[in-house]
C-alpha cells in the first residue's frame, strides 16, 4: 500500500537539487520545481512526489544504459575524451561523453548517408557513361575488336559482330579463333601482342561473297605500368570504296594523259616534219598543217570535256538557259555530224518533227549532248549502217524525249548499268573506237544535273543501241509548225 | 640497192602516216597496219626488216604482237621498236625477254624514230 509522506518545502528543494546534481543538465527541468511559488508547491505536494518518482524511474533506466556505455567510454577515455572539470559527477561526465559520442555518431551516420547517396549517384553516372560508351562504340561503322592476353574477345562492337558473323557475349567471352575466321587478322593480333608496338597499321583484303573488302586495320596494344600487354585493340576501317576511287583516279590520269598525248604526238611529229622540210610540195605542207590544226582542235575538245564534267560536278559551270526549239537544235547537230557519218557510209535519218515544243535549255550544252550521242552512234556502227534520231512529245507529262537509234555493235548486258559512268569503257567494244569514257558521262551530267531531265539506253548486242534523254518542256509552251 | 622494208603499226591514223612519210622520204619501203593482229599477218607475208609498233591498240596490243612474232621462227629475229605513252613503259626484263630493240615515248620525234631504225639496222649489218 502506498503512503503519502508529508514533506516540507525545504526537503523538496533538497531533493530537486540532488536530482540536478545526479542528472546534470538532463534533470535540469526538475530544478524548476524549486522556483515554484509556495502556494502551488504546498497544494501539489503529492503530485511532486509522483513526478519525482517518475523522474527517478527514468533516471534508473538512463543509468542502466549509461553503465553499459561506460565500457565504451573506457576505451573512449584512452581516446582523450575531453574532461570537463566543472562536472563534479562521474555520471555527469559519462553523460557529456555519451552526448558527444551520440552527436558524433549521428554526424558520422549523416556523413555516411551523404557519402552513400553520392556513391549511388556516381554508380548511376558510371552506368550511364558505360551505356553511352557502348552506344558510341556500336555506332562506329569501323569494326572494333578487343582481345586479352589469353586470346579472349573482351569487346566487340556491332560492326565487328556483323563483319565477323558472331554474337559478342560480355559475360561469356569467346576465343578470338572462334569469333574470327580470318587467320591473317588473328596472326597479326598475336604478332602485335608479342612486339608490344603501341600502334601498327596494316592494309588487309578479305574475300567476301560480294567481292573482296579492303580494310585499313590499326592494331593498338594496351600496356600496364610494367609494360605488359593487357589487351590488343583492333580497329578495321573499310577502305574498299576509297581504293576503288583512288584506282579510278589513277586510271583516269593514266587514260587522260594517254588521250592527251595522242593528238599532242601528232602535232609534235607533223610540226617537226615541217621544220625538217619533209613536206616536199605545197599540197603535203597543207596536209601537215591540216593535221596539226585538227589534232589541236581534238586536244581542245578533250580538255573542254574534262573541264565541263569537273565544272558541272563542282556546280561551278555557268549555265545560260533560254527557250529554244529542240527540233532546230537536233537539225543543227545532225548537220554537224553528217560528214563524219558519210565518211563511214552511214545514213542518218532525222524525220522532221511536225510539231515541236519549246524547252528551256543551255543550247550549247544540249547541242553537245546530241552531237555526243550521234558521234557515238557513228563510231560503233559498221559501214553501211543506219542511225535514226527522233523526238517525241509527251503532253500529259509535259516532257520531250529524244532518241538516237543505231544498227551498231550494241552493248553487252553487263555493261549497260555502267555505260553512263565516268571513264567507263565497254571492253568488248574497245576495238571499234577509241575514247576516254567521258562523252556519255557528260551527256548524263548535262541532261540530269544541269537540266533536271533523265537519260536512258536500250541495246541488243549485234543489233544496235538506242540512247535517249527526256527533258521537261518549257513553261512558255508554244506549239508551232516547223517550217 | 634494195630498199629496206619497215612495217609501221598504230591505231592512230596520223601517227602511222607521219612515220611512214618520214621513212619513205628517207628511202624505206613502208607497210602499215592499225592493230597487232593485222600487223602479225602482214609481217608473216612481207618479212619486214624492222617493225615500229604502238603499245596500246585494239584487237591485239603491241606487246602481244611481239610475243607472237617471237614464237614464229620466220619472224622471231625481226627487230622491233615500240612507241609507248609515258606511264606504260615496258620493264627492262620484259624488253630483254622479247628482244625489243628500243622503246620511244610519245610524243615522239619522227627524226628520232628514223635515227633509231638506222642505228639498229646498221648494227645488224655490222654483225
Amino acid at each position: 500500500m502506498n503512503r503519502l509522506i508529508p514533506m516540507k518545502k525545504e526537503q523538496i528543494l533538497w531533493i530537486a537539487a540532488s536530482a540536478v546534481g545526479l542528472l546534470g543538465t538532463a534533470a535540469a527541468g526538475l530544478a524548476g520545481v524549486a522556483s515554484l511559488p509556495a502556494p502551488v508547491a504546498g497544494v501539489s505536494l503529492a503530485a511532486a512526489w509522483v513526478s519525482i518518482a517518475v523522474t527517478l524511474g527514468m533516471l534508473i533506466r538512463h543509468l542502466a544504459r549509461l553503465k553499459a556505455m561506460t565500457q565504451v567510454f573506457r576505451v573512449g577515455a584512452q581516446m582523450k575524451i575531453p574532461f570537463d572539470s566543472r562536472r563534479d559527477s562521474v555520471l555527469g561526465e559519462i553523460a557529456v561523453a555519451a552526448e558527444q559520442f551520440l552527436d558524433e555518431t549521428h554526424q558520422k551516420v549523416r556523413q555516411m548517408q551523404d557519402e552513400n547517396r553520392d556513391l549511388g549517384l556516381q554508380v548511376q553516372l558510371l552506368r550511364r557513361r558505360k551505356s553511352s560508351i557502348e552506344a558510341i562504340l556500336n555506332s562506329i561503322q569501323d569494326a572494333v575488336l578487343v582481345t586479352d592476353d589469353r586470346d579472349r574477345v573482351l569487346l566487340a562492337n556491332t560492326a565487328a559482330e556483323s563483319l565477323f558473323g558472331f554474337k559478342f557475349d560480355k559475360d561469356n567471352p569467346c576465343l578470338v579463333h572462334d569469333a574470327v575466321s580470318w587467320r591473317e587478322l588473328i596472326r597479326l593480333i598475336g604478332k602485335s601482342r608479342q612486339s608490344r608496338t603501341p600502334h601498327v597499321r596494316h592494309e588487309l583484303t578479305f574475300p567476301q561473297k560480294d567481292g573482296p573488302i579492303t580494310f585499313n586495320t590499326v592494331l593498338s596494344c594496351v600496356l600496364d605500368d610494367f609494360g605488359n600487354v593487357l589487351q590488343v585493340v583492333a580497329v578495321l576501317h573499310d577502305v574498299t570504296r576509297e581504293k576503288e576511287i583512288s584506282q579510278m583516279k589513277n586510271d583516269f590520269v593514266s587514260h587522260v594523259s594517254h588521250e592527251l598525248k595522242t593528238p599532242l604526238a601528232s602535232i609534235n611529229a607533223y610540226a617537226e616534219m615541217l621544220v625538217d622540210g619533209e613536206a616536199q610540195d605545197a599540197e603535203t605542207t597543207r596536209q601537215f598543217c591540216s593535221v596539226i590544226q585538227g589534232q589541236a582542235q581534238r586536244l581542245g575538245r578533250l580538255i573542254e570535256d574534262i573541264l565541263n564534267i569537273s565544272r558541272i560536278e563542282s556546280g561551278l559551270i555557268k549555265v545560260s538557259r533560254q527557250t529554244h526549239s529542240l527540233a532546230l537544235v537536233i537539225r543543227d547537230a545532225v548537220q554537224m555530224i553528217m560528214s563524219y557519218a558519210q565518211e563511214k557510209n552511214i545514213a542518218i535519218h532525222a524525220p522532221a518533227s511536225i510539231l515541236y515544243d519549246q524547252v528551256s535549255i543551255d543550247r550549247d550544252m544540249i547541242s553537245q549532248v546530241i552531237i555526243n550521242l550521234l558521234s557515238n552512234a557513228v563510231k560503233y556502227t559498221p559501214a553501211g549502217g543506219q542511225i535514226t534520231i527522233n523526238s517525241e512529245l509527251n503532253e500529259v507529262e509535259g516532257t520531250v524525249c529524244v532518241t538516237v537509234a543505231d544498227t551498231g555493235v550494241g552493248i553487252p548486258e553487263k555493261d549497260i548499268a555502267h555505260i553512263f559512268d565516268k571513264f567507263y569503257r565497254v571492253e568488248a567494244n574497245n576495238k571499234y573506237a577509241k575514247g576516254t569514257g567521258l562523252g556519255l558521262n557528260l551527256v548524263k551530267q548535262i541532261v540530269e544535273t544541269v537540266h533536271g531531265g533523265s537519260v536512258f539506253v536500250t541495246s541488243t548486242p549485234g543489233q544496235g543501241s538506242t540512247f535517249g534523254f527526256v527533258l521537261p518542256l518549257s513553261k512558255e509552251r508554244a506549239v508551232q509548225m516547223v517550217s | 640497192m634494195e630498199k629496206k622494208k619497215a612495217l609501221v603499226v598504230d591505231d592512230e591514223f596520223h601517227i602511222v602516216q607521219v612515220v611512214a612519210i618520214k621513212l619513205r622520204n628517207n628511202g624505206y619501203q613502208v607497210d602499215t597496219a592499225e592493230n597487232g593482229s593485222d600487223a602479225y599477218d602482214m609481217a608473216c607475208q612481207t618479212k619486214p626488216d624492222i617493225i615500229v609498233t604502238d603499245y596500246q591498240m585494239p584487237v591485239m596490243t603491241g606487246l602481244k604482237l611481239i610475243e607472237k612474232l617471237r614464237q614464229n621462227p620466220q619472224t622471231a629475229q625481226i627487230p622491233v621498236i615500240m612507241l609507248t605513252a609515258r606511264g606504260f613503259e615496258i620493264e627492262d626484263a620484259l624488253k630483254e625477254q622479247l628482244h625489243i630493240s628500243a622503246c620511244l615515248s610519245k610524243p615522239f620525234s619522227p627524226r628520232e624514230v628514223l635515227g633509231t631504225i638506222e642505228e639498229i639496222l646498221g648494227q645488224q649489218a655490222a654483225v
